[in-house]
Parts: structure tokens; C-alpha cells; sequence
């Protein structure tokens, strides 16, 4: 496979040097069972970059780095930065959009068990404003990402 | 295999790689990445893939995982890292509860404590832990409650893993029991409770506050369980617990208290949230119920700490992302394992489960650990096949085709499939 990669890749540079800007396949000679190739299309998740070695010392402290945060944006709504402030004293959002889309009575029970076993401290209001946002955006009858 | 020396644990360890010709990585099959990513979510379904849904991340010491949640942290492992019965360090799921999450520990003023009901408590250092104990060795699987949460019908909240929430290691250190015998556990000691320095902003005496699992002063699980400073013969990643955490072997992961650092003989039945009100199974039959059962409060609920760990098998390749021409051998390979004794029988169906043919058993590496298993597969026609598998083990336990449910979304243990299309040759 890798030894026959290298005269293609000469092909469509000479190819692409003959012919600027033609779609380089029609250019290809036929190959037999060849059906496409050279088709890229942009990464969905972005690149990772590659973490250099601690600079670390001899003493007896073990450390790492930050833990890093993917936070998946919130559907835009009323109440959204109410949720944000509040759930987010404890955890990232990242534990609401995880979930399945869920009935409007679990998201208030959720949201109780935060506040009755947690010690969240959300007063009466907000907890209705955080309620009726996760109801409107996160059940199976309103996700819609 | 308690007895094994360390040196004898390399030994085998030297050995079972050689012999590891069943685990086969050259039959890695990487995806073919369609052209559109995963879903963001699933559900009110069932998710039906072999992992969540979730991007790939990174995180200190860790190879790409799975991003469940990011503050705090939960990553599950990706499928092709279960192609060998031995899950690496940097490979291994992460589950926490609470957001303080240590990113440095001191070992000059760390020390694990042995308090409460003892004849004399104990502050060990790092060096008198590995230096003045034996040494011990057992491969186990450590497993979330909620591996495969993500499969229950209807849904339930909480963690949405696949199958990734899972992992085998070779844990070395010392025995929790002679710990317990330095420190002399005095009578009336009905639990002995466990701790780690990660934490949570909560308020004090609430579940966000701080995760302390127990266990009965009697259990047997006790005298299997280590203190272990090594995994796979490395120091733990941070993620895993650095510098020491508890192993139970056989029991869910959620009693394998990471960052050890306080353990308390205590004297009456532990009350804490993580105790009297998370981490509860029904008292039935693989701790099934009934949405509308659980929701009239009047099911009987025991901490999960109370059963062992159902049997469970895994379908690794092939994974399904690429059709594969059909005449040709496929190589179908996976996990089995139990927390109720070995794996003694993995049986392979190439027919959705209607037929069932012994697959190949790969090393024995004790009871608790992951058993590679093996089958060629010849399919002779194109189209659409549903392979299964499922696992026995030394008790019997078979596992049962039937899902399970209940509102905490534990002991999933349904029979695994896989669909997979066959193509034709010409």
C-alpha cells in the first residue's frame, strides 16, 4: 500500500502543475478499482495539541496540569444565565447537555436532589427559573441539540 | 494468587504478552469515518452505539478520551482500547463526583490514616506504606455502577456512559487487612469507612461536600481488597487516584475510593448521602424494578456494595464501522468478566442469539481480571448480520438477555450484539 503511494503522490503534484486548478481526479490516469481519492473535508473536533514534559524537580510534590474544561455551549434561552451561575457553582453545564432528553418532573426532581442533597444554595425563584429553562430545551418534546 | 511474589507477577506478566497472540492488535480495525460525526446527544432511545456519543479530549496523563463530563471529570474509555485483557494507565476511564479534583500532592505530608474504633491509629507515610507492608498483586476490573446507563429503557439521568466505564489493571500494594491488623480494629466496629482528599464546594455534612463509601465490618470483599501505590506496575495516573487507592476486587468501582487517605473503623451503619441514598439497587433480582414500582417508594433498596459485579462479555472487532467482504475469516475478539468468580464459558452467536458456538478463551489472569476471548467467524453471505455474544461464569451465572432497569441506572448486564453489514466480491 505505502510502496505504491509515492508515484501517485508525483502523479498529482505534476498533474496539479500541468493543469492548475482542474479537479485533480480527472487528471488520474484509470486505476483499477480506484473509485475516489485526495478527498478532504475540515475536522469536526479541531486539533489537539501535544503537551511538552513537566519541568519537574527532585522534591516530593507530584503535579499535573490544569484540568482542562470542554464545555459544550447551552441552548440560548430566558433563564440561561441563571443556570449557568447557579448549577455551575458545583459542576460545568457539560451535566445537563450529557444528558438525555429528559422529562420535565425528573429535571425538578434533579434540581431538588441539588438543592435537598447537595446544599445548593439556589433560593425558591431561581430554582423555578432553572426548571422551566431545562423544560423548555432539554425534554424529549424540546432538545433539539 | 495472593501469595504472588512481585517478581513472579512480572514473570507472568513477561509470559502473558508473549502469549498474547489472541489479543491480536494487528486486527485493529480503525473506523472509516463517515462523513458526518456522532450525534450530540441520544435519546429518549437508547443509545445505540458501543460508547457514548462524546468527543475525544485530553487530559493530564491520559490519551484521548471520551468526554462525559469536564468539571468534574468523567472520561470514558474508547472501544479499541478493550482489545487487550490489560487496559493501560493512560487508556482507563475516570470517574469523580466532585469538582476538587487534586493537581499536586505533596507525598512529604501526605499520610493515610487509620482512625475511629483502633487500638492505634495509624498516619502512614508514602515510603513506610511500600516499604514496611508486603507487597501484593491482583489483576481486577474495575467497573462504574453505571457502566452502560446510557442503554436503559426509559432513560435515566446521571452519567450517560456506554460500555467504556470499565477497565483492567494489575493493582500492587498492600493488603487493606493488614493495615487493619497494625492499626487493631476494636469490637463493635460495624463498618469501616473510606475516604479521599478529592472534595467538593457543598456545604459540610451534605453529598457535595465530600464521597465516603463503607463497608460491613464482616464483608468478605475485605480480605481480598488491596491499597495499591502501583497499577500495571506504574504509579497511578492522578485521574486513577495518586497516590494510593482502594481495590475491591469483584465490586463496582464506586467503592475503589481513589486518593485514599482516611480509613475509620466506625461503629454504627454509615449514613452519609453516599451510602443511605446514592449507589442504592432494589433488592430483587439483579436489582431490577418498574419505573412505576420505584416512583410509589415502596421498593426495598441495599447499597450496590452489596452484590458482586454481574457477568458481562464484550464484542471489541469487529466494531461495525466498516463493511467487510463477506468469504473472507473474520477474526471476532473481546472481554469477558465477573465479578462472582471466573469466566469459565464465552459463547459466540452468529445469528442474533438463536445459536450459540464456544468461542476461544485467551490466558487466565485470576478471577477478577479480564478474560480475552476469541472467534473465527466465516460468514458466506453478503448483507446484514447480527453477531452476539455472552459470557458463564464459575457460579453459573449466565448472562440474561433481558434488559434491566432501575432509577439509578445500575447492573446493566444485557447480552451484547453487534451489527454488521457484508458486502460482496466479484
Amino acid at each position: 500500500m505505502s510502496r505504491n503511494r509515492f508515484p501517485v503522490i508525483i502523479l498529482l503534484a505534476a498533474a496539479g502543475a500541468l493543469a492548475p486548478g482542474s479537479p485533480v481526479s480527472s487528471q488520474v490516469p484509470k486505476l483499477p478499482g480506484l473509485v475516489e481519492e485526495g478527498k478532504y473535508a475540515p475536522g469536526n473536533l479541531g486539533m489537539q495539541t501535544q503537551p511538552a514534559p513537566r519541568k519537574d524537580d527532585a522534591g516530593a510534590v507530584y503535579a499535573v496540569g490544569p484540568w482542562p474544561t470542554y464545555t459544550p455551549p447551552l441552548a440560548e434561552g430566558k433563564g440561561r444565565e441563571v443556570v449557568q451561575s447557579f448549577c455551575g457553582i458545583c459542576h460545568s453545564t457539560t451535566y445537563i447537555t450529557m444528558q438525555p432528553p429528559l422529562p420535565g418532573a425528573t429535571w425538578e426532581a434533579v434540581v431538588h436532589k441539588m438543592i435537598g442533597s447537595f446544599g445548593a444554595p439556589i433560593p425558591d425563584a431561581e430554582a423555578q427559573i432553572i426548571v422551566a429553562y431545562l423544560k423548555s430545551h432539554y425534554t424529549p418534546e424540546t432538545r433539539r441539540k | 494468587m495472593w501469595s504472588l511474589s512481585r517478581r513472579a507477577l512480572l514473570a507472568w506478566l513477561g509470559s502473558s504478552t508473549a502469549g498474547l497472540a489472541l489479543s491480536g492488535q494487528a486486527h485493529v480495525q480503525a473506523a472509516s469515518q463517515a462523513t458526518s460525526p456522532l450525534p450530540s446527544f441520544t435519546g429518549p432511545g437508547p443509545n445505540p452505539y458501543w460508547n457514548s456519543v462524546n468527543p475525544f479530549v485530553s487530559y493530564p496523563q491520559k490519551l484521548p478520551l471520551l468526554r462525559i463530563t469536564d468539571r468534574g471529570i468523567q472520561l470514558e474509555t474508547p472501544r479499541p482500547y478493550f482489545l487487550t485483557p490489560f487496559t493501560s494507565n493512560a487508556a482507563f476511564y475516570v470517574r469523580y463526583h466532585l469538582e476538587l479534583i487534586p493537581n499536586a500532592v505533596d507525598l512529604s505530608a501526605w499520610r493515610l490514616s487509620l482512625e475511629g474504633n483502633v487500638e492505634r491509629p495509624l498516619q502512614l507515610s508514602f515510603d513506610e506504606l511500600v516499604k514496611n507492608f508486603k507487597a501484593v498483586s491482583v489483576a481486577a476490573v474495575n467497573q462504574c455502577s453505571g457502566n452502560s446507563r446510557s442503554r436503559f429503557q426509559p432513560r435515566v439521568s446521571g452519567a450517560q456512559w456506554g460500555n467504556g466505564a470499565m477497565g483492567n489493571a494489575v493493582w500492587t500494594g498492600v493488603r487493606l487487612r493488614e493495615l487493619l491488623g497494625a492499626a487493631g480494629i476494636k469490637p463493635g466496629t460495624v463498618q469501616l469507612q473510606f475516604q479521599g482528599i478529592d472534595r467538593g464546594p457543598g456545604p459540610a455534612g451534605k453529598g457535595a461536600d465530600a464521597v465516603m463509601k463503607s463497608l460491613d465490618a464482616t464483608d468478605p470483599a475485605l480480605d481480598d481488597a488491596l491499597v495499591a501505590y502501583l497499577m500495571n506496575d506504574e504509579p497511578l495516573p492522578m485521574l486513577n487516584g495518586f497516590p494510593v487507592r482502594l481495590v475491591v476486587p469483584g465490586k463496582f468501582g464506586v467503592y475503589w475510593i481513589k486518593h485514599l487517605t482516611w480509613i475509620r473503623a466506625i461503629t454504627s451503619e454509615d449514613k452519609n448521602y453516599w451510602m443511605a441514598t446514592a449507589y442504592r439497587i432494589p433488592d430483587t433480582p439483579r436489582g431490577n424494578t418498574t419505573p412505576a414500582d420505584a416512583a410509589s417508594g415502596t421498593v426495598k433498596t441495599v447499597p450496590i456494595g452489596h452484590v458482586r459485579m454481574p457477568v458481562r462479555s464484550f464484542i471489541v472487532v469487529p466494531d461495525g464501522s466498516s463493511k467487510l467482504p463477506a468469504g473472507l475469516p473474520v477474526r471476532v475478539q473481546g472481554i469477558a468478566f465477573s465479578g462472582d468468580g471466573p469466566v469459565t464459558k464465552v459463547e459466540f452467536s452468529e445469528d442474533d442469539g438463536r445459536s450459540w458456538i464456544d468461542a476461544t478463551l485467551g490466558p487466565d489472569h485470576g478471577p477478577y481480571s479480564f478474560r480475552a476471548w476469541q472467534h473465527t467467524w466465516k460468514p458466506s453471505r453478503p448483507g446484514q448480520h447480527v453477531i452476539a455474544v455472552r459470557a458463564t461464569d464459575a457460579k453459573g451465572n449466565v448472562q440474561p438477555d433481558t434488559p434491566v432497569w432501575n432509577p439509578g441506572g445500575y447492573l446493566w448486564d444485557r447480552i451484547e450484539r453487534q451489527t454488521l453489514m457484508l458486502g460482496a466480491g466479484g
